[in-house]
């Protein structure tokens, strides 16, 4: 491997934050000789990247193979890139400073759709041809994973492979498949045919894609399946939680130590992505857990350690949890993070045991201003829960509570909106009146209203989007109802949600409007300051599409959609039958403690619920 | 906290790749260095409690250091070897601590105290060489004092106060290498490869500065 530092330092004096670029962080792994070299890619900044779970975990896999190294990667900012490509330094792993090019296996993770356009960016960087059919033999193999694989068609024509579900095991396969098709000598295409079998796997090259009458297919000739299944671990004993992560020297996002306590989610939100695609719900056990946070904490030095999932404090002995990681962890001055709580008096008293008496903020998702709304999307919080969740969090001494919801959910009304309003002004006379007079003045509700966005594999793939004008009239609507003193109201950009949108159902054609926007300098549009909706919107109708129609036109259930050959398990007939209870306002229990409700992940992928304890709390 | 607490300060280097870490990045690090070695540290008291630690004088990002210092307060006593070998062992090499000795609390901050700060500029290019490097810094240093534009601001210097000793000018290899001590004030710290800069512009030397070390950080009148 080519080694780039002697050409990479000179740029460093004249970048910002150099720290993003050198490695040497503690539990950085450097193996020069192994025979297999991956990269892993998080198509941002190195700040955001380096918080991310699935790198970290994937990065501890791979490095743990035998003759295997995985380095990582990560996108530079614009001064760097500029740089780079000024003075013809390729994109380069972190650890042995070496060309990506220069890889077996490039592992992209796909978190956001706002992110695209930076992995077109690292491809560029790297000199490795956009697209998977211009690669040749010595062009390492590209392949994507992570939540927007299961929908991943815009960017279908970018990868050779798609890993569809979790990636612990399934890594092991693709890097053993891939070996095997190097000591055969097999072509790319040979390889790529060879990759399709491995389940998990997608290989859009060998699909024809869906169009308005027919659903994606294998082309002919080729033995790919019909249908490709998601990964999905039994049980997450299996594998430990990394041990010794590597600790960023940068101030990085969520720079702690974590420890993944459940994976999956089952109470059914219809909105919710995350809670289809990644069923069943799998606790870890606590002693796993409180043993894996120790040793990290150990190993890293970190000074918090976070207890991440989808829902906390939805684990079944959550509290057991806590008390026992925060005797292991007395005197040491480490905090406990739960980045979700779930709307109850529970979960104060989770967020109280957690906090060892600092009281910093506490963050709730009501999601929606009306009881009947709540009702449509399978949130199963009613008012009284929140206030009384409220009445707790106040009365136990927090001044500050954030509360997120969306706009723009099907069924909804101005009454809906305004009700968000109400809903907010009764939280503040509840906390008012749970404070003690003299600090009523520090009293703060943060507000946090989204725009919804509708996802795949959800009860609400077939919904429009809620049209621009429309939303920036709710918005309106909402500012009016909204109380002012005590409130801080925030929401989200309406073209932003409308881009998210349209990407994240799109089709196949959608990789060349990502291109025309990429080459049209479109790069880090997560970033607010570097997003730019007219460029977007160019891009779009450059290619003779339109932005607006793509994300709000709705689809009908008779239609195929592009990532029906994509199964993350749960029925198509669920998500239909999830849908008419929606609209009919008609909840859904939880089936992790209150029985199955017939998603159908369980039978399909031969999974079961894994439940450390009895009923939860 | 009324028990009695053992002031520990390490000397270490902050070389190689991560001489590009900031101050920010450098004391988190050597932070949580601490907490790998299993040393029992003091928490501060107080809304937020956090390692009770102390700091040198920042390197500016890009510099590398070879006897930069930071303390820690520590509640248990541990010998200076054993508490060496295993911050040795929990430190990533490029900020590998080199010694340390525990001070009285009476000591003075190590910011407050470590003033005088000596640095080893290299400077690199094509008709460099070590008689016009001295020329240009002997006719800065006679003008008496230094104008410099940083990030938008203009500081002006006063060279008799900032510089206490002339800066030696040698070869090496090929490089010219300018030794140049400065003393930290209430001004701030004069940048070396800024006053080098000056020089090579003073006599019209067509190089520039690759790299800087700082060597040494001294207490006022320790014989530096």
């Amino acid at each position: 491997m080519t080694d780039l530092w002697p050409r990479v330092e000179p740029l460093l004096a004249h970048v910002e934050r150099p720290a993003r670029y050198v490695d040497r962080e503690w539990g950085a792994r450097h193996d020069e000789s192994a025979s297999y070299r991956v990269a892993l890619l998080y198509p941002d900044t190195y700040e955001l990247g380096m918080a991310n779970q699935a790198i970290a975990i994937l990065y501890d896999r791979l490095n743990g193979l035998k003759d295997t190294a995985a380095e990582r990667v990560f996108v530079p900012w614009k001064d760097m890139a500029a740089a780079m490509r000024q003075s013809g330094v390729p994109l380069f792993t972190l650890e042995s400073c070496a060309p990506v090019r220069e890889v077996d296996l490039l592992g992209v993770t796909l978190p956001y759709e706002l992110t695209f356009t930076n992995v077109l960016e690292a491809l560029d960087l790297a000199g490795i041809p956009l697209r998977s059919a211009d690669r040749s033999e010595g062009d390492p193999l590209v392949i994507a994973g992570g939540p927007c694989a299961f929908a991943p068609e815009p960017m279908a024509d970018f990868f050779d492979a798609i890993l569809i579900g979790e990636g612990e095991d399934a890594v092991a396969d693709i890097v053993a498949a891939h070996r095997v098709a190097k000591v055969a000598g097999l072509s790319r295409t040979d390889l790529l045919e060879r990759l399709a079998a491995v389940p998990g796997v997608y290989v859009p090259s060998l699909y024809e894609p869906a169009s308005p009458e027919v659903a994606a297919h294998p082309r002919p000739g080729s033995a790919a399946p019909p249908v490709v299944e998601k990964r999905v671990l039994a049980s997450l004993s299996e594998h430990r939680t990394p041990e010794c992560p590597v600790v960023p020297f940068m101030d990085v996002v969520h720079d702690r130590a974590g420890v993944e306590i459940l994976r999956g989610c089952t109470r059914g939100c219809r909105f919710c992505q995350a809670g289809m695609v990644y069923r069943p719900v799998r606790e870890r056990t606590p002693d796993e857990i409180v043993r894996d946070a120790v040793a990290q904490l150990r190993c890293t030095g970190h000074e918090d350690v976070s207890l991440t999932s989808l829902s906390t404090t939805d684990h079944s002995r959550i509290e057991e949890i806590l008390r026992r990681l925060s005797a292991a962890t007395r005197g040491a001055g480490v905090a406990i993070s739960l980045p979700s709580l779930r709307v109850d008096a529970f979960g104060v008293e989770m967020a109280a045991l957690a906090s060892s008496g600092k009281k910093s903020g506490l963050t709730f998702a009501p999601e929606a201003g009306t009881q009947r709304l709540r009702d449509v999307i399978n949130k199963n919080v009613t008012e009284q829960d929140l206030l009384d969740t409220v009445a707790a969090a106040f009365g136990a001494g927090w001044r500050r509570m954030k509360l997120y919801f969306m706009m723009g959910l099907p069924t909804e009304t101005d009454e809906d909106v305004r009700g968000i309003g109400e809903l907010v002004r009764r939280v503040l006379d509840v906390a008012r009146e749970a404070t003690p007079p003299a600090q009523r003045g520090g009293l703060r509700i943060g507000v946090s209203v989204a725009v919804f966005v509708p996802k795949a594999h959800t009860p609400f793939q077939w919904e429009g989007q809620a049209p621009n004008e429309e939303v920036r009239r709710r918005q309106q609507v909402l500012r009016e109802s909204m109380p002012r003193k005590g409130v801080e109201l925030a929401w989200h950009d309406t073209g932003v949600a409308l881009l998210e949108g349209a990407i994240a159902r799109g089709g196949r054609e959608l990789s060349r409007v990502i291109e025309r926007a990429w080459r049209s300098g479109a790069v880090f549009d997560a970033w607010t300051e570097e997003f730019s909706m007219s460029r977007w919107r160019e891009a779009f109708a450059g290619e003779g599409l339109d932005l607006e129609s793509l994300a709000t036109t709705p689809h009908d259930p008779s239609e195929p959609l592009p990532w029906e050959h994509l199964s993350a398990g749960v029925d198509r007939d669920y998500l239909l039958g999830e849908r008419e209870r929606a609209l009919a306002a008609e909840t859904t229990p939880d089936c992790s403690f209150d029985g199955c409700t017939g998603c159908g992940v369980c039978p399909s992928l031969g999974v079961d619920i894994v439940v450390a304890g009895g009923r939860r709390g | 906290m009324a028990d009695t607490t053992y002031r520990l300060r390490v000397t270490y280097g902050k070389t190689g790749r991560l001489r590009f870490l900031s101050h920010l990045e450098t004391m988190h690090a050597c932070e949580r260095s601490v907490r790998r070695a299993q040393l029992a540290y003091a928490v501060t008291q107080g809304f937020n409690p956090h390692m009770k630690v102390g700091f040198g004088p920042a390197l500016p990002v890009g510099t590398a250091g070879l006897a930069e210092r930071y303390e820690v307060w520590l509640t248990r006593f541990v010998s200076p070897s054993e508490a060496l070998s295993r911050l040795r062992e929990s430190t990533p090499a490029g900020l590998a601590p080199v010694g340390v000795l525990y001070v009285p609390e009476s000591e003075k901050a190590l910011a407050a105290s470590l003033t005088m700060a000596a640095y080893e500029v290299v400077v690199d290019g094509p008709d460099v060489g070590s008689d016009r490097v001295r020329a240009g810094l002997e006719a800065v240093v006679a003008d008496g004092s230094l104008t410099l534009e940083h990030k938008g601001k203009t500081k002006v210097y006063d060279l008799a106060v900032c510089l206490p000793k002339e800066p030696t000018v040698g070869e090496t290899q090929g490089s010219v290498v300018v030794d140049v001590t400065v003393r930290i004030g209430p001004w701030g710290s004069l940048r070396p490869e800024a006053l080098v800069a000056e020089a090579l512009r003073r006599s019209s030397v067509q190089g520039a500065v690759t790299c800087v070390t700082r060597t040494s950080l001294d207490p006022e009148g320790a014989g530096a």
